[in-house]
């Protein structure tokens, strides 16, 4: 155990030394792609403690997504809110929702909630084309670049230290959420409803509360997202976003914060890699999407654990459960 | 088990008939067989590359893997046959036939005809043979399956080959009435919603979930804009499932202890 954490915490200083770093040295668009990607890890890690930690699946993060971009967008425009307020009010709006959906969620499970979740999207996409009062519809939305105490963020190089920020805070933040008595309570969940009642868990508290705080990362997410993209158009927020989401997770691991920021690079830094190839970017992406769950059916993280106790004796062997051969 | 390849098995299906009939000019009937038994085999495919090697590993992972799979598969009709919609001919007539106030073509009555067919044929498959029941015993539980002296490998095998065959006579049917490109399969995900409303598990389910959502998305269509059609039928499944967690017809989920 100590020889892991050292050799993990030496791990984690040298990434954040050089993203901390990178700026100065990228270019302008490598910059741009981190900044990306630094959304798309705060929505795996949202995504990761409800599906991965709570095992309750998600096809609706797209909403939360386009309900935290759209709140902000709108509380800038229309009543010029500070850029931080936007961005906690965003997340709010979000978190509300998504305590609200996770109230009928309650009795959904698997397949179910997968479906109702899904018709969550296309029903919140709609509404962005519906409402156009106040998302003007298909033209999408302009934003302006967040400001705080008179420090814009209007190149990518500020973008790209807002969200590092914020980013290692959330991390920092659901780390310290799944070692504590929800994360247990979440991981009692998943494994077994009746024996985690039991126990004196709470589960439709802690149901509901798992979903609010994975709309909170994935609605500050989308907030984040509009103010680095500076515009929204309504099309983005598609099921395909949604089950981008969900591919990150998977490909990643679920139930580990590791693996929500190794999918996020997977997901984000392998179609920059294929750019060149194409009408064939496509074809081999899916080839390796379909090949990583084969080899990998744990995600990265989970291979990573392995092959790290196997070839160099670090940590513990991750458990595969029961074989069902003949 | 989950397929999110299956609206994909339609949608090859409806190039490769597609292909037989205008390329090298195949009958209508033999192209409608042929179709049937390549798609079979693309579910067995599918299952022994992709499904079966991962057999264990959390049912998120397979979902992932079948998505990953209608990429390629999309992508790769894409390739092939670029991203223009083809016009299917069909055997069916597409001249309106009146009987009273209703008016349809011989194409609608030919898909619905061979529609109840094949619906009738599977209820009495599952209901009447023993491979049926050993298809239904092995969804119920594979170790009690197993102990009964099913071939669950087998049975698994032959379930996506069944249910790739379906698609592709879906495929045939489907596409002269909805254009064939390398998109038909997301008509997957409408299926889909409709097995689950009606029930996962059910045949009678997803019959009434799938026609429920036709005629909803339909009149909705009348009295709404298009947008709002489009899902109405999403907005009815969560209205549903809140009331009855597992679908019209589906038998309430058994919880593990």
């Amino acid at each position: 155990m100590p020889r892991r954490s050292r050799l993990g915490g030496a791990a984690l200083v040298a990434v954040a030394a050089i993203l901390l770093v990178l700026p100065n040295v990228a270019d302008n668009y490598v910059i741009y792609v981190m900044s990306r990607l630094f959304v798309y890890v705060l929505v795996a890690l949202g995504l990761n403690l409800l599906t991965g930690y709570t095992g309750q699946v998600s096809l609706g993060h797209a909403a939360f997504f386009a309900i935290g971009a759209y709140t902000a967008a709108v509380l800038a425009e229309r009543w010029h809110w500070p850029s931080v307020l936007c961005l906690v009010g965003a997340a709010l709006v979000s978190a509300a929702v998504g305590y609200l959906l996770g109230l009928p969620c309650l009795r959904l499970s698997g397949l179910y909630l997968a479906m109702a979740t899904l018709g969550f999207t296309l029903i919140v996409q709609e509404m962005l084309l519906q409402l156009s009062v106040i998302t003007h519809g298909s033209e999408g939305m302009k934003v302006q670049p967040a400001s705080f105490l008179g420090l814009t963020f209007h190149t990518d190089y500020r973008k790209y230290y807002l969200l590092f920020v914020v980013t290692v805070a959330m991390l920092l933040f659901a780390r310290n959420l799944v070692k504590g008595r929800a994360g247990r309570a979440f991981l009692a969940i998943r494994d077994n409803e009746r024996a985690a009642a039991a126990m004196g868990v709470n589960i439709a508290r802690y149901k509901t509360i798992a979903f609010a705080i994975s709309a909170l990362y994935t609605g500050l997410a989308g907030a984040l997202s509009a103010f680095i993209v500076g515009f929204l158009d309504p099309q983005e927020f598609s099921l395909f976003l949604s089950i981008q989401f969900i591919t990150i997770i998977i490909l990643g691991g679920l139930a580990s914060l590791l693996g929500s920021v190794l999918g996020a690079c997977f997901l984000i830094v392998l179609p920059e890699l294929l750019a060149g190839l194409d009408v064939w970017q496509a074809l081999v992406y899916g080839l390796i999407m379909v090949v990583t769950i084969i080899f990998m059916p744990f995600g990265l993280s989970g291979a990573l654990q392995r092959y790290a106790h196997r070839w160099f004796g670090i940590g513990v062997e991750p458990m595969i459960p029961r074989r069902l051969g003949h | 088990m989950v397929n999110f390849a299956q609206g994909e098995f339609v949608m090859v299906s409806g190039f490769i008939s597609y292909t037989l009939l205008i390329r090298f000019g195949i009958p209508y009937w033999l192209v409608l067989v042929l179709t049937i038994v390549v798609s079979g085999f693309m579910g067995v495919l599918l299952e022994r590359v992709v499904v079966r090697p991962i057999m264990n590993a959390p049912i998120f992972s397979i979902v992932i893997a079948t998505i990953g799979a209608s990429i390629v598969l999309r992508s790769s009709a894409g390739i092939l046959y670029g991203y223009d919609v083809l016009p299917l001919p069909t055997i069916f007539s597409k001249d309106p036939i009146r009987l009273g106030i209703v008016s349809f073509t011989a194409m609608d009555a030919g898909v619905i005809g061979f529609s109840l067919v094949i619906m009738a044929a599977l209820y009495l498959f599952f209901k009447l043979t023993k491979t049926g029941t050993a298809m239904r015993a092995t969804a119920q539980s594979q170790t009690a399956a197993r102990l009964m002296g099913v071939s669950v490998p087998r049975i698994f095998s032959l379930t996506w080959a069944i249910s790739a065959g379906i698609g592709g006579v879906a495929g045939v049917l489907i596409a002269p009435i909805i254009y064939l490109d390398p998109n038909l399969g997301f008509i997957g995900v409408k299926a889909f919603a409709g097995a689950i409303l009606g029930g996962f598990g059910s045949i009678p389910g997803a019959i009434v979930g799938g026609m429920l959502l036709g005629i909803l998305e339909n009149l909705s269509g009348y009295f709404f804009n298009a947008g709002i059609k489009q899902v109405s039928t999403y907005i009815l499944l969560i209205l549903v499932l809140v009331v009855r967690p597992s679908g019209l017809f589906g038998a309430a989920p058994v919880r593990k202890v």
